[in-house]
C-alpha cells in the first residue's frame, strides 16, 4: 500500500515537472513551426474590430493572393489599449510580431527601448523602394510624422481628421448661417443659449480642438525643436475662449457619453466637433429622420487647421531580414493608391495619397457619400502633434489639464501653467 | 496515520504532495513579489533587456513628491473606508432577513448573488446608465423624493461616491452567503438558553448572534479591506478607461496601471505596488490585533 502511494506521488510529480518542461519547450519552438511551406510569414498585430477588421482582412487576403513569396497573418488584439499592452508584454518576452499598428506618438518611446527598426533600407533603397514621386504623393502631414530623428520609422495607415458635424434642420429653425470661423461660433453662443441650445459639443475632451486653435493662433503646443507653448499668451487666449463658453453653458464636453454625438443628435448642441472616423457610427446611430452634414473645422485668426489622428504601422527589429522585406512589401501595398481608396471607402478613414483623392472612382464615391467630403477637404491643412519620448505621459497630463478645466472649473491660467511645468520636465528628459 | 511520528520518509512524502502547489505559487506569487520589490529599487533600468545600471530609493522619493500619488492614496483610503463597513453591515442585515424568511429565500439568495458572478464590465455598463445625468434612473428616483439631480460621473465631488455605491452593491452577494453560513452554524441551543433566561430579540442578537458570527465578520472585513485596496476594474469600466473626472477616482492600483502601461515608468509602478503592499499589511495587522480580543472561535 505504502509503496504504491509513493509510486503514484512520484509519478504525479514527474508528470508535473514534465508538463512544465514541455510547456516551456513548446513555447520556444512554436515560432518557427508556423511557416507555411516556403513562404515567409509576416505577423501583423492590429487594433481594428467590427467593420474595420473585416475591411482589413479583405486587404490582407488580397495581398496574400497578389504574390507568392509572403503570407501576412493579421491578428486583431481587441482595441488600441489592449494592442499596446500586448506589444509591451511581447517585447519583454521577446515574441514581437513582424509589424504592428501603433500611433506615431509612441515611436520615440519604441525607438528608445530598441523595439523598432527604421524603414529606410527598404523604403528609400533597394528594388522595392518608394519612388520620390510616390513619396511626394502621400500627404505631407502623414509622412512627416513618420520621420523621427531623420529616419522613417512608420507608414501611415488608419488616419482620420477632426471635422465639424452640423444639424441643418435646427440651423434653419434657429436662423443660423453656416459659421465660417471660431469667432462666428463664439458670437453665436449667447444668442443660442437664450433659445436653449448650446452652440457646440466636443467629445469627452477638447484637447485636439484646442491644439488646432493654438496652432491657428500662432504656436503649436510643442514645437519641432521641443519647446512647450502651453501657457503662452496665444495658447491662453484660445483656451479661455473655449473655457468661458463651457463655463457659461454655451458649449459642453461629452462627459459620461464619451462621444459628443448623443447631445448632437438629440439637438442639445447645434455643432459637434468629432473624428471623421465617427461618420460610420453616426450613420448607424443617428435617429431615423435626423439630418446632419459635415464641414471642415472653422478658421481662427484667418487660418485653417485640423489635427490628424489615427495609427501608423511600425516594423520590429526582432524580425528577420526576409520577414522585414515582406513586411515592407505589405506596407507598400497597403499605402498604394488602389488599396488606400478601398480602405477609405470601407471604413471612413481618409485616403493617404493625393492621387487617390483625385481619382475618378473616389470622387464618384464622395458624390454619393457627401459626409465623407469634409475630412478629405481638411487634409491639405491637417497637422500632427510633435512626437517625443514621454509623449504618452505628456498626453495624460494634457487630458488632466483639460479635465480639470471642464469638471473642476480650474482657471486656464492655473491649469495650463501647471501643464507647462510638467511638460518642460518631460521634454528635458526627451532631449 | 495521524499519530505517527514524523520520519524522514513521511516528511519527504508530505513535501512531494505539496510540491505541485509550491511550484505554482513560487512561480506565480512569490517570485513576482520578490522581483517587484527589487524593481522598485531600480533607478536606471531597461525593462526589456533587464539591464540595471543603478539602484536606490529615488522611486520612493518620486512618489513622496508626486501629488497624483497622494491623491491616489487618499482616494483609496476613502474608498476602503466607504465600502468595507457599509458592505459588512448591509450584508449582515440582509443575511439576517434571509435567514428569517424561509419563503422565497432561495430566490433572493440568487438575486443577491448575481452581481458576484456577473462580469464587472457588464455591471459597470449598467451602472453607467443608472448614473447618467440626463437619462439615469438614479437621478429619476432622487427627483421623486425632491432631490436635485447630480452629475454622478462627471462631477469630481460625487464620482468617488458613485464608485463606492456600485462596489458595495457588487460585493454584497458573496458576503451575504458567508454570513448565511455563519448564521446557520450557530447552535440553536444558545438561543433557547437565552430565551429561558428572558433575553429579548435584541439581547439575543447582540449577545448570541454577534459573538458567534465574529469569525465570519472578521473574514469578511479582512477580505473586503484587501479587495478594496486593490480596486481597479470597476473604475476602468465605469469611467471608460479614465480614472474619473479630474482624477477623482484615481486609486493606487490605477496609478500603478497608468505608470506601467501608459507612461512606461516601470520602477515607479513597482514602487507604488510596494507601498500598496505595506499599506494592506499594516491594516491587516491592525485587524488581526483587534481580532485577538474580539473574535470568538
Amino acid at each position: 500500500m505504502k509503496k504504491s502511494v509513493w509510486g503514484k506521488s512520484l509519478l504525479g510529480a514527474a508528470a508535473v515537472v514534465l508538463g512544465l518542461g514541455l510547456a516551456a519547450c513548446g513555447n520556444s519552438s512554436s515560432d518557427k513551426s508556423s511557416d507555411s511551406g516556403k513562404k515567409v510569414t509576416i505577423t501583423f498585430w492590429h487594433g481594428m474590430n467590427g467593420p474595420y477588421q473585416k475591411a482589413l482582412n479583405g486587404i490582407i487576403s488580397d495581398f496574400n493572393k497578389s504574390q507568392d513569396k509572403y503570407v501576412v497573418k493579421g491578428t486583431a488584439q481587441g482595441n488600441y489599449t489592449a494592442l499596446q499592452q500586448k506589444i509591451m508584454a511581447a517585447a519583454k518576452s521577446k515574441k514581437l510580431p513582424t509589424i504592428a499598428q501603433t500611433t506615431y506618438t509612441t515611436v520615440p518611446d519604441y525607438v528608445s527601448n530598441g523595439f523598432i527598426t527604421p524603414l529606410d533600407p527598404y523604403m528609400l533603397k533597394g528594388s522595392d523602394k518608394l519612388s520620390q514621386s510616390s513619396l511626394d504623393d502621400i500627404y505631407p502631414a502623414f509622412i512627416t510624422s513618420s520621420k523621427y530623428e531623420g529616419k522613417y520609422y512608420s507608414m501611415p495607415f488608419s488616419k482620420s481628421t477632426r471635422i465639424m458635424y452640423y444639424n441643418p434642420t435646427l440651423m434653419k429653425k434657429l436662423g443660423v448661417d453656416m459659421p465660417k470661423s471660431w469667432e462666428d461660433l463664439e458670437a453665436l453662443g449667447p444668442k443660442l443659449k437664450a433659445q436653449g441650445v448650446m452652440v457646440m459639443g466636443f467629445d469627452s475632451s477638447f484637447d485636439m480642438e484646442l491644439e488646432g486653435l493654438a496652432r491657428q493662433a500662432g504656436n503649436p503646443f510643442v514645437s519641432k525643436d521641443l519647446k512647450a507653448n502651453l501657457d503662452s499668451k496665444k495658447t491662453l487666449k484660445v483656451t479661455n475662449m473655449i473655457y468661458n463658453m463651457i463655463q457659461k453653458g454655451e458649449a459642453k464636453t461629452a462627459g459620461e457619453d464619451f462621444y459628443g454625438d448623443k447631445s448632437f443628435t438629440s439637438g442639445k448642441t447645434l455643432f459637434y466637433f468629432g473624428s471623421s472616423a465617427g461618420i460610420s457610427s453616426m450613420k448607424q446611430n443617428a435617429p431615423k429622420g435626423f439630418t446632419w452634414g459635415t464641414a471642415p473645422l472653422p478658421t481662427y485668426n484667418g487660418k485653417k487647421a485640423t489635427e490628424l489622428a489615427g495609427n501608423d504601422i511600425v516594423m520590429f527589429k526582432s524580425a528577420s531580414t526576409d520577414e522585414q522585406k515582406g513586411a515592407w512589401a505589405f506596407m507598400k501595398y497597403l499605402t498604394s493608391k488602389k488599396e488606400t481608396i478601398k480602405w477609405a471607402e470601407a471604413t471612413g478613414y481618409v485616403p493617404l495619397r493625393k492621387s487617390a483623392v483625385k481619382d475618378a472612382s473616389f470622387q464618384a464615391y464622395l458624390k454619393k457619400n457627401p459626409t465623407s467630403k469634409a475630412a478629405v477637404d481638411s487634409l491639405s491643412f491637417g497637422f500632427q502633434s510633435t512626437a517625443f519620448k514621454g509623449f504618452t505621459e505628456y498626453r495624460n497630463d494634457l487630458l488632466d489639464a483639460v479635465d480639470n478645466m471642464t469638471t473642476k472649473g480650474t482657471k486656464p491660467e492655473t491649469a495650463m501653467a501647471d501643464l507647462q511645468k510638467k511638460t518642460e520636465v518631460i521634454l528635458k528628459d526627451a532631449k | 496515520m495521524i499519530n505517527e511520528k514524523p520520519t524522514l520518509k513521511s516528511s519527504l512524502k508530505a513535501y512531494l504532495y505539496l510540491l505541485p502547489m509550491l511550484v505554482i505559487s513560487l512561480t506565480f506569487n512569490i517570485w513576482p513579489i520578490i522581483s517587484s520589490f527589487l524593481m522598485s529599487l531600480y533607478t536606471k533600468y531597461n525593462f526589456y533587456t533587464d539591464k540595471v545600471d543603478a539602484m536606490g530609493f529615488d522611486n520612493f522619493v518620486y512618489l513622496w513628491n508626486d501629488p497624483d500619488f497622494h491623491l491616489a492614496v487618499r482616494n483609496t483610503l476613502v474608498f476602503v473606508a466607504g465600502v468595507v463597513p457599509v458592505t459588512v453591515i448591509l450584508s449582515l442585515i440582509i443575511a439576517l432577513l434571509l435567514n428569517q424568511v424561509k419563503w422565497l429565500s432561495g430566490f433572493f439568495r440568487t438575486v443577491y448573488f448575481l452581481p458576484f458572478v456577473t462580469s464587472t464590465v457588464a455591471i459597470a455598463m449598467v451602472w453607467n446608465w443608472i448614473y447618467h445625468s440626463d437619462y439615469g434612473l438614479m437621478n429619476y428616483f432622487m427627483g421623486l423624493v425632491g432631490l436635485h439631480p447630480i452629475n454622478w460621473l462627471t462631477d469630481p465631488h460625487w464620482s468617488l461616491l458613485a464608485l463606492i455605491i456600485m462596489s458595495i452593491w457588487k460585493n454584497l452577494g458573496f458576503n451575504i452567503i458567508l454570513f448565511l453560513v455563519g448564521l446557520n452554524n450557530i447552535d440553536k441551543g444558545y438561543y433557547q438558553a437565552a430565551e429561558i433566561d428572558g433575553a429579548n430579540a435584541w439581547q439575543r442578537f447582540w449577545n448570541v448572534t454577534i459573538p458567534m458570527i465574529s469569525p465570519i465578520t472578521f473574514l469578511v472585513s479582512v477580505n473586503g479591506v484587501i479587495g478594496s485596496f486593490k480596486v481597479f476594474d470597476q473604475i476602468f469600466a465605469l469611467f471608460q478607461g479614465q480614472p474619473g473626472p479630474a482624477n477623482a477616482d484615481l486609486t493606487i492600483v490605477y496609478y500603478l496601471y497608468q505608470k506601467f502601461y501608459t507612461e512606461y515608468k516601470y520602477p515607479i509602478a513597482a514602487a507604488s505596488g510596494v507601498i500598496l503592499f505595506f499599506l494592506i499589511l499594516l491594516v491587516t495587522l491592525v485587524q488581526l490585533w483587534y481580532s485577538r480580543k474580539h473574535v470568538h472561535y
